[in-house]
């Protein structure tokens, strides 16, 4: 699991049938400097986060599984949202 | 999932029986700056994935790694480590880095 900020929404054009209405947020991940990774990364969110959010994400495909059936190839799930008081220091760019 | 750009396909013979009748295209993971830029470019290390969903090429997908990539195979067992789950229409960004 790691953290990671919610930093955009992607819109399918085809999708794998057993995420048919599911929603697809872009999330960057969060090192502990506050500092964010290169690539982006494609999450699943059923708990609803919010733009600039950050959120926990797991990469273990067993609760995507759970939810939509043996044969999804969902992996990355948003599986909490961090309390946005506690949330941990944002890098410098969104502070600004 | 990340994401990358469809920049070929992949044709296999022989191959193993697991991987027949499978399309394989060739994808360039897309990195932050150029998601944001939108210029088309990618930047990342290429690898090869599994598509059912009939990416066109310079299309963008999201793609699955790891062994979720072949749950859609399910209770299959294929020696596939990428797999295609989305096709992207559009995406939007917040423009700050």
């Amino acid at each position: 699991m790691f953290l990671a900020r919610i930093d955009g929404t992607v819109v399918p054009a085809a999708r794998h049938a057993t995420l048919e209405g599911c929603r697809f947020l872009v999330a960057q991940r969060l090192e502990a400097d506050g500092s964010t990774g290169a690539e982006p990364l494609v999450v699943i969110d059923w708990l609803g986060a919010a733009m600039s959010s950050t959120v926990l994400v797991s990469t273990d495909g067993d609760i995507a599984r759970q939810r939509f059936g043996n044969t999804t190839p969902g992996r990355l799930v948003v599986v909490g949202i961090v309390d946005p008081v506690q949330a941990p220091r944002q890098s410098a760019g969104r502070t600004a | 999932m990340r994401l990358g750009i469809v920049r070929g396909s992949v044709t296999l013979s022989p191959a193993v029986p697991e991987l027949l009748g499978l399309t394989l295209v060739v994808l360039e993971p897309v990195s932050m700056a150029n998601l944001r830029a939108k210029n088309g470019l990618a930047g990342g290390k290429s690898l090869i994935a599994v598509d059912a969903l009939g990416a066109a090429k310079g299309q963008m997908v999201a793609f699955t790694e790891g062994s979720e990539a072949a749950n859609p195979f399910w209770p299959k067992r294929v020696p596939v480590d990428a797999y295609c789950t989305l096709i992207v229409d559009t995406i939007t960004t917040s423009s700050q880095p």
